[in-house]
């Protein structure tokens, strides 16, 4: 029993910053149509720039995100304008190809950089744990829980009550027509690719402390980045947050209960399993 | 107030509108005919700025308006209401008419705009939280005319406003245009109905595939021949 609740907290806790990482991808796919495949590279790119500033000024990754938000922010509006834009509207699977380069020259970039040894950057809160009854709860996975949730709340928020919010839902909704209005499409669509690098940032902050890091591991987040925006529907909003909780839970209880390969396995055999009973997703009600 | 001067717009590189020739003056209600395909919907999308221009010239005002960007043209006041409504569906009524009244010019009168609308549309006041794509066609109708006049528009351009909708609301949808010129807007109306428009527009310009077939005031436009024609393709 004490393992079921330990896995079900571990789940629930690191379920809820992966929900966060797919709420910035489905925003992105949901005003440009771009899936963008080097997604985990860029939260490798946020947590080894947590480890370089923890190299030179000894800077806990939870301070570094001051210096790391704005610059992914930038780099990701950079990104779109001068790599992904020139290739929205033609084939699908070009913007594709090219956020799967993008993902090579990121990984290779750290690679080059940092090498490929695993490395780890300590915070304070690394080691502290909080014991409930007989579950034991690390401190960094309640505060990436809290401020997950705190952030996917901002958000959902943001969007429905702001005029960039609305802009945003807008040009998802009818691109031709939020035109119409006077809103700038082309900059909506910048900003929110920026806004999904800049979430990044902070979710890799919340995943760094206690986790070794190395420059191959994106394509791990990119995938489960995938399996929560797909099974959330793409663009609901409640249906990704509840997708990557049941990720996060379903990795959990792969690691504790099941032994190797087959414990990694569990969240793509839950994937398969939801999808095939579940075709669109857990889409039940439109959030946007 | 707007002068098109020997416009030629289209998609591609390939011209649709060939040597447009037409003028709106302020206050007046104008329409703009043409069967299926002859290029009414491309027009005016080259007077919001969807459709870049290949020659000629927009003026607005005075003012040469071709290269701006959709945006600085909603903000000048020149809005579209687009054929098929495009209501955001997945919004309520209250955000889609916030959101006609997003552009820069607009927001900050919002609130007193929105009350206008409402006072237009009672029935759209008393189903504020209500979902767009929930309401019926001429309801949607209606939202997109008052999306549209959230925008302060000055020339306020209607794509078909009476496609797909019942006799009923056709009718009200035409007594709302009248009462909108009545209160001095000038108005550019797009039709495929060519009674209809006949009844409500002061002046008439034909489109047939692309160019200006026949212009003049109602009855002119009437009873000249090459009006049957550009319908029937002729
Ligand atoms: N987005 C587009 N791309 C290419 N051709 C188009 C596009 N929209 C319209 N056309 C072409 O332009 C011509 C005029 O269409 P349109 O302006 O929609 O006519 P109308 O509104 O009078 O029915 C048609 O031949 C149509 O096929
Ligand atoms: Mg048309």
């Amino acid at each position: 029993m004490t393992e079921l609740y330990q896995a079900l907290a571990q789940g629930l806790l690191i379920g809820a910053t992966y929900g966060l990482l797919a709420l910035g991808m489905g925003l992105v796919y949901g005003v440009s149509g771009v899936v963008n495949f080097s997604h985990g590279d860029f939260i490798s790119l946020g947590m080894f720039m947590c480890l370089a500033l923890y190299s030179a000024f000894a800077m806990d990754p939870y301070v570094s995100i001051i210096i790391t938000v704005p610059l992914m922010t930038a780099i990701g509006a950079l990104v779109y304008i001068f790599l992904i834009r020139p290739m929205v509207g033609h084939q699908f699977l070009m913007v594709v190809q090219l956020t799967l380069g993008l993902s090579l020259v990121l990984q290779n970039g750290i690679l080059m950089v940092f090498g490929g040894e695993p490395a780890r950057t300590p915070s304070f809160v690394e080691s502290k744990l909080i014991i409930l009854g007989d579950v034991v709860l690390r401190v960094p996975h309640i505060v990436a829980f809290v401020v997950s949730f705190a952030l996917a709340i901002g958000l959902y928020i943001m969007l429905r009550s702001t005029d960039f919010g609305r802009s945003i839902r807008a040009v998802h909704q009818n691109a031709h027509a939020a035109a119409l209005m006077g809103i700038n499409v082309g900059r909506v669509q910048v900003l929110t690719f920026a806004l999904g690098i800049g979430i990044l940032a902070l979710a890799a902050a919340l995943l760094l402390p206690g986790t070794p890091i190395q420059p191959t591991q994106g394509l791990r987040y990119t995938v489960i980045t995938l399996l929560v925006v797909v099974l959330g529907g793409m663009t609901n909003f409640v249906g990704i947050m509840l997708g990557g909780l049941i990720i996060g839970i379903a990795e959990a209880f792969g690691t504790i209960y099941l032994d190797g390969p087959i414990g990694l396995l569990l969240p793509y055999i839950i994937f398969v399993a939801i999808m095939l009973f579940l075709p669109k997703g857990l889409t039940w009600s439109s959030a946007r | 107030m707007l002068e098109i001067d020997n416009l030629v717009a289209g998609y591609g590189g390939v011209p649709v509108l060939r040597d447009i020739n037409a003028k709106i003056a302020a206050g007046e209600i104008v329409g703009l005919l043409g069967a299926n395909n002859a290029g009414k919907t491309t027009l005016i999308n080259s007077l919001s700025g969807m459709v870049k221009p290949i020659s000629g010239r927009i003026l607005f005002l005075g003012e040469d308006i071709s290269k701006l960007t959709p945006q600085a043209r909603v903000e000048l006041g020149i809005v579209q209401v687009p054929e098929g409504r495009l209501v955001f569906p997945e919004m309520s009524i209250r955000e889609n008419l916030l959101l006609g009244g997003i552009n820069a010019h607009a927001r900050k009168h919002r609130p007193q705009q929105m009350e206008k609308v409402i006072g237009l549309f009672p029935r759209l006041g008393e189903r504020l939280t209500q979902s767009a794509g929930s309401l019926s066609g001429g309801e949607q109708q209606m939202l997109a005319i008052g999306r549209g006049l959230m925008a302060e528009a000055k020339l306020l351009m209607l794509d078909e406003p009476s496609l797909g909708l019942s006799p009923l609301f056709v009718q009200y949808i035409f007594e709302i245009i009248d009462k909108l010129h009545a209160d001095g807007l000038t108005i550019l109306l797009v039709e495929q109905n060519l009674n209809l428009t006949l009844r409500h527009a002061e002046r008439c310009y034909v489109l047939e595939r692309g160019q200006v077939a026949v212009e003049g005031d109602a009855e002119t436009v009437k009873n000249d021949p090459r009006t049957r024609s550009a319908y029937l393709g002729l």
